[in-house]
């Protein structure tokens, strides 16, 4: 049990002769909090679910050579998407159905889970419906079942992808407690912001499919870098000529009012940041947008009501680059989704060699073949955005664009986005908690807090 | 009641009211469904769209078998309108008093379902909200990507069993990352115990039932 987990000669593929994973040597130590860092498509969530015990059971082979020496009972693992993986409707019922698993008396269960549940802070939305949670809320959900399960070895894919920085700030000291409290943490994350206050080992997973420790001294300075908060200089929305306008505008949900302003603009032409506390109502105002959702008062684009468009008409001015790639995808492969986006798409910035020229700085030139679901999270990610840039609507609406994506992809992406800027404008409203890279890209900036979208742009002198 | 045994009783009549052709204990049984369905305080939707709907299939049985078939049995008719109804009241009944997890709880621990059978259907109905917002997710998918596709489009159809085969994956997933292993043995958070006062109640039922069956026309 005390000694650190060890792995040997592992190698994991989805196709043979194809590894996506190759480990020679790698020692985790026990009862310390480990970080898997790396680009996306590396591996990292792949270590995770064969020591998890879900790989290759669901998918793909394991090499016989591989050894490691974790078993898998003795881990709990938390999905990089927390609502796949609630069976239940409410967090309280999956909780109680985890323990009955694990075979808990029945008479511990309450407090059990009432503790883990005020450990994440949680205890107010134990009976709530997971369709009524927030992407951050189900997270901190899926946390805390994770820590009522009290399995020596946590697994955490990608936690904090739909959290702002206070609540990942907060997250990470309760991590540090369950450390202190002589857990094994094991983190795979791309971004390293934050976590200097609790000092990780790193492991540091390459492209070329290898894995690295990081000396201490090289893991300090990652994190050093990472902690640098960008500062978002924006424009005043007032200075551009407005294209989407809300009058007396109000949002809600079930138990919750998330938007209420009298006043609200969007400038035309310009790439506009939304950001806010996790459960602000950020991606709710973007579904809005998109006439997948209700509001109260009047939002008017172009001069014309929204709730007057027809689906088919609105579907030409808006595009909505969905929080979930796969969401977006109506063939099967990389080429025919692409095929799809060419024949119907109106962007003038993609012409034949343009496309060729992006899916080469994308990485996505080689896998034209394959089946979509089988891509990376962030290979989905980036060949999503591409789709539907190339669709050319004046108004498009990108929830988290750079969830599970390294720096490069995010600057490509970014980089992309600015050449069809160029070619033809577009007004763009960019949800995102990732701020790096961010701060050169927008014009204006939005924060919603307080049912309020308030302007964060200055004059500048 | 106890949520298997409630069950139980409900197929048992339901069974019984499709062999016989008595109105009266149909008229009587429409009567108790309704009154237990409103003992839950349903909301006035729900109950217009449980009169309402099997209005439809109700008469169109009875004006075939009343009008147009050589006996114009109007009676006969009735019979079977009403037994629509029967079904209707007594399934709505104990759908509306019992939530699907005290129901798959109750087949667990009292039918001895097996664990995977009775969580894995529960983790499908818990599904049912994610079904609904995916078709409108996927029809908005096409809508921005230039296509239309209508309630009968083959793509609408192929994309959405895609997401039901990965859903099913990803439901078998989630329940093991929550320790569920199949055929092992679990605890149970809530005793859901069959007492005396259950059978009294399923047996006084279908006594009840015989009784009218016999004695009213």
């Amino acid at each position: 049990m005390t000694q650190a987990i060890e792995i040997h000669n592992l190698s994991f593929s989805y196709e043979p002769q194809l590894p996506v994973l190759k480990v020679a040597d790698l020692t985790i130590p026990r009862k310390t909090m480990t970080l898997l860092y790396g680009p996306s498509g590396s591996g990292k969530s792949t270590l995770l679910k064969i020591l998890a015990g879900l790989l290759p059971k669901y998918g793909g082979q394991l090499d016989p050579g591989s050894e490691i020496s974790l078993k898998a009972t003795e881990a709990a693992m938390m999905f990089q998407d927390p609502s796949l993986q609630f069976a239940m409707d409410t967090p309280w019922h999956e909780a109680e159905f985890a323990l009955e698993n694990l075979q808990i008396p029945p008479v511990e269960m309450p407090a059990r889970i009432q503790a883990a549940f005020a450990t994440v802070e949680i205890s107010h939305l134990a009976h709530r419906q997971f369709a009524t949670l927030s992407g951050g809320e189900k997270q901190r959900a899926a946390l805390a079942v994770i820590i009522a399960m009290q399995k020596p070895v946590i697994l955490l894919d990608e936690p904090f992808a739909s959290l702002d920085p206070v609540n990942r700030k907060r997250l990470l000291q309760q991590l540090q407690t369950q450390v202190e409290a002589g857990k094994t943490v094991i983190i795979a994350d791309h971004d390293l912001s934050n976590y200097q206050a609790v000092n990780p080992n790193v492991i540091q997973f390459g492209t070329d499919h290898q894995t690295q420790v990081l000396t201490s001294q090289a893991v300090r300075q990652l994190l050093v870098a990472a902690n640098q908060q960008p500062v978002i200089p924006a424009k005043p929305a007032a200075q551009f000529p407005a294209i989407l306008t809300g009058t007396n505008l109000k949002i809600t949900q079930p138990n919750q009012v998330l938007i209420d302003q009298a006043h609200f603009q969007l400038p035309a032409n310009q790439i506009s940041l939304l950001t806010g506390e996790s459960g602000s109502g950020k991606s709710t105002l973007l579904k809005v947008l998109a006439k997948l959702g209700t509001y109260q008062g009047s939002l008017l684009y172009a001069g014309q009501e929204l709730r007057k468009y027809s689906a088919r008409r609105w579907g030409r001015k808006c595009g909505l680059v969905f929080q979930h790639a796969a969401d977006q995808f109506l063939n099967v492969t990389v080429a025919e989704e692409l095929a799809l986006s060419q024949k119907q798409g109106r962007h003038p910035y993609f012409t034949p060699a343009n496309l060729q020229n992006a899916l080469t700085k994308l990485g996505l030139a080689a896998l034209t073949d394959r089946v979509v679901y089988s891509l990376s999270g962030g290979q989905q990610k980036k060949l999503q955005i591409l789709v539907m840039l190339m669709m050319g609507q004046p108004l498009l609406l990108l929830d988290e664009p750079f969830t599970g994506l390294d720096a490069k992809s995010a600057q490509a992406i970014r980089e992309l986005i600015d050449a069809c800027q160029a070619t033809a404008p577009a007004t763009i409203l960019v949800v995102s908690h990732q701020l790096n890279g961010l701060a050169d890209w927008v014009d204006c900036h939005f924060k919603l807090q307080n049912q309020h979208l308030v302007d964060r742009g200055e004059v500048l002198a | 009641m106890n949520p298997s045994l409630k069950l139980a009783l409900v197929l048992l009549i339901s069974l019984e009211v499709s062999f016989t052709q008595k109105l009266g204990i149909n008229l009587i049984l429409i009567m108790i469904g309704l009154i237990l369905i409103l003992k839950t305080r349903p909301s006035g939707l729900t109950l217009v769209r449980l009169i309402a709907i099997p209005a439809i299939p109700a008469a169109t049985l009875a004006i075939t078998i009343g009008a147009f078939s050589p006996g114009h049995d109007w009676f006969f008719a009735a019979v079977l309108a009403s037994r629509i109804y029967v079904y209707v009241c007594l399934g709505s009944a104990v759908t509306l008093a019992t939530t699907p997890l005290e129901l798959a709880r109750s087949l667990e621990q009292n039918c001895h379902l097996s664990a995977k059978f009775a969580y894995g259907t529960l983790a499908a109905i818990n599904l049912v909200p994610r079904i609904i917002s995916a078709v409108k997710t996927i029809r908005a998918a096409g809508q921005m990507r230039g296509l239309t596709l209508s309630f009968w489009s083959p793509q609408l159809y192929f994309k959405a069993i895609l997401s039901a085969l990965t859903w099913s994956d990803q439901v078998a997933q989630a329940m093991e990352s929550h320790g569920f292993v199949d055929d092992q043995a679990r605890t149970t958070a809530h005793q859901i115990r069959i007492t005396a006062w259950d059978w009294v109640i399923l047996v006084v039922s279908l006594a009840l039932v015989q009784g009218g069956l016999i004695v009213l026309p």
